[in-house]
């Protein structure tokens, strides 16, 4: 339907009748933004760079610094992405190019049912069974192997860590990961599978083809993951440990910006710069994960319009 | 050279296969250990699980989640209705005035909102809102949802809607229907079951958001008060504060409630797969 006509009074007046209501996300993104942006204005002046270059949190001194948690957001996201990876992408070959018929469809509604599950149910099943269990079959024989490595130095004590973390959250973005490279693997043309097979290429071959044409929309689905992991909330309170102590090893307990909101926030109108140094720490999340998720979902569009003839 | 491809080809499929079971493994093993310790307490507490207060944390009885209960009802009913509202008008917009520069704005910022964590959301309706109104409440709780859930509820409609040929949007303007009246009788009619599994989905994300009510809902857990502008508690702040604690009954109580939340989130995740499989477009 090319629309050569100009639109009718009617049509207009359509148009009208439905901007009021539809505008709404609108408004509640310029004023989301610009809450967390004028909360956060204090502690940027009060503080300045000193926010960002240390790692302290002592209300009662009114001294606090915010490099621990960032680096421990940035790290767990790092190893949730990675684990994303290590596991959806074998998943995702798996329902594109292995099942069919009625198995297809059970493992996809899977998929789709880990997706919408409340993360308050992963970070009970992390806290309670996962952290034990990465504690005693990941991290120690890695610490007893591995000592000499910076990431693995330091003993497990809890289990309670950035790497817990990691994995847990990891596993809660598989599904998002997992959809998101599916879609993409899926919009491939079918000539490129055949034109594999016709020249008489195995499986493993034609499925190197083909991830190799949508590297591209898996590294944005990567991105969006990452994007995703910045602002899981439950899943790193329960699991991360919750220490403000910055340390390389990744099986020392740290802090993620959101699970320092989580737990400091409650408290924090009593003093006098801490809500606005928790405002200013979601701010950094907030554009980052605006940013990423932007590029991400971009990318993915444009490669779409490439390689879907 | 023919049998090092073809040791290869099967070396590729089985550890496409174990890394699969892996990756389908912790979702089982969370549904499994979910069920048998939550609903072990359930059994246990009976039906005094639904109607009871919170323990103690020293007490000897089990005692309840009623106001929980409570608050996820009020705090979905409140917030569902508007956030289906708000997202389908959005919908509207965008499907019918694709190349509209505010419908481009729109489908931007629905991404953009959906990037936003939970967390910052509750932070921002707690300057909005909570300090306005002097005090937590349903209300807040109930707002922070529907930002939360509304780039959600957007994006299942604008779906629901552009599956509809529009070979059906020419035939109802051939017999001169208005646009509205095409959206609403031609076009929501045929997508209906999408928007049906929309709405659902929608409900799914609101009554099991944790991180948006951390600091709007209130936590009040001593009584069931059903008035909006009451602070109000849900199950994924119970369960929250309840396995972060560090006493054993509340850590049952926890299980229990998340037994409760992943049972009736299973239940809107199946009424989806149903609605969906009666549609043969």
């Amino acid at each position: 339907m090319v629309s050569v006509v100009k639109p009718s009074k009617r049509d207009k007046l359509f148009f009208l009748s439905l901007l009021p209501l539809s505008v709404s996300l609108l408004a509640i993104l310029i004023l989301s933004v610009t809450t967390i942006v004028l909360r956060s204005l204090d502690s940027f002046q009060h503080f300045g760079f000193q926010l960002i270059t240390s790692s302290v949190w002592n209300p009662e001194k009114e001294v606090y610094g915010l490099l621990a948690p960032i680096i421990g957001s940035l790290a767990t996201s790092a190893l949730a992405v990675l684990t994303a990876l290590v596991l959806s992408l074998p998943l995702s070959i798996m329902i594109a190019e292995y099942l069919r018929g009625f198995a297809k469809s059970v493992v996809s509604s899977v998929v789709e049912l880990m997706g919408g599950m409340p993360t308050i149910i992963y970070a009970v099943w992390a806290s309670q069974y996962l952290v034990p269990f990465l504690k005693q079959l990941a991290m120690e024989p890695l610490h007893r192997a591995l000592p000499f490595i910076p990431l693995f130095s330091c003993r497990p004590i809890t289990g309670f860590s950035i790497f817990a973390a990691g994995i847990a959250i990891g596993i809660s973005i598989v599904p998002y990961v997992t959809a998101l490279i599916l879609e993409a693997y899926q919009s491939i043309p079918m000539m490129y599978r055949e034109a594999c097979y016709g020249i008489g290429a195995t499986k493993y071959e034609t499925v190197r083809v083909m991830i190799s044409l949508a590297r591209p929309a898996i590294i944005a689905a990567l991105i969006l993951g990452f994007a995703r992991a910045l602002g899981e909330t439950t899943i790193a309170v329960a699991t991360v440990g919750n220490s403000m102590y910055l340390s390389s090893c990744l099986f020392a307990p740290g802090y993620t910006v959101s699970a320092l909101i989580a737990s400091q926030f409650a408290n924090a109108y009593l003093y006098q710069y801490a809500e606005t140094v928790l405002y200013s720490s979601i701010l950094v999340v907030v554009v980052t994960a605006i940013a990423l998720s932007f590029y991400g979902s971009t990318t993915i569009v444009r490669w779409r319009s490439r390689i879907v003839v | 050279m023919y049998s090092w491809r073809r040791l290869r080809e099967k070396l590729f499929t089985g550890s496409v296969i174990a890394l699969s079971l892996l990756a389908i493994a912790p979702v089982l093993h969370l549904i499994a250990t979910v069920f048998v310790n939550g609903l072990t307490v359930i059994a246990e507490a009976g039906l005094g699980f639904f109607t009871g207060l919170p323990p103690t944390p020293l007490s000897r009885e089990l005692g309840g989640i009623a106001p929980s209960i409570a608050g996820t009802l009020l705090m979905t009913a409140l917030s569902l209705p508007v956030t289906v509202l708000l997202g389908l008008f959005a919908a509207i917009l965008t499907t019918e005035f694709p190349k509209n520069p505010l419908s481009v704005a729109i489908d931007a910022v629905a991404k953009s909102l959906a990037s936003i964590p939970t967390i910052a959301v509750s932070m921002i309706v707690y300057t909005l809102v909570v300090i306005p109104m002097r005090g937590f409440s349903a209300l807040a709780g109930a707002v922070a949802l529907t930002i939360v859930a509304l780039p959600y509820a957007y994006t299942y409609f604008s779906i629901a809607l552009r599956s509809v040929p529009s070979t059906y949007r020419e035939a109802a303007f051939a017999v001169a229907m208005s646009r509205w009246g095409t959206v609403t009788r031609v076009f929501i009619p045929i997508a209906r079951r999408s928007v049906v599994v929309g709405v659902l989905m929608t409900m799914a994300r609101v009554m099991g958001e944790t991180a948006a009510l951390l600091f709007t809902a209130g936590r009040f857990r001593a009584g069931v008060v059903l008035s909006p502008v009451a602070p109000a508690d849900s199950i994924p702040l119970l369960i929250f504060d309840y396995i972060l604690s560090p006493y054993a009954l509340w850590h049952r109580v926890a299980w229990g409630a998340t037994a409760l939340l992943l049972l009736a989130y299973m239940v809107v995740f199946l009424a989806t797969k149903l609605v969906v499989k009666e549609v043969k477009l």
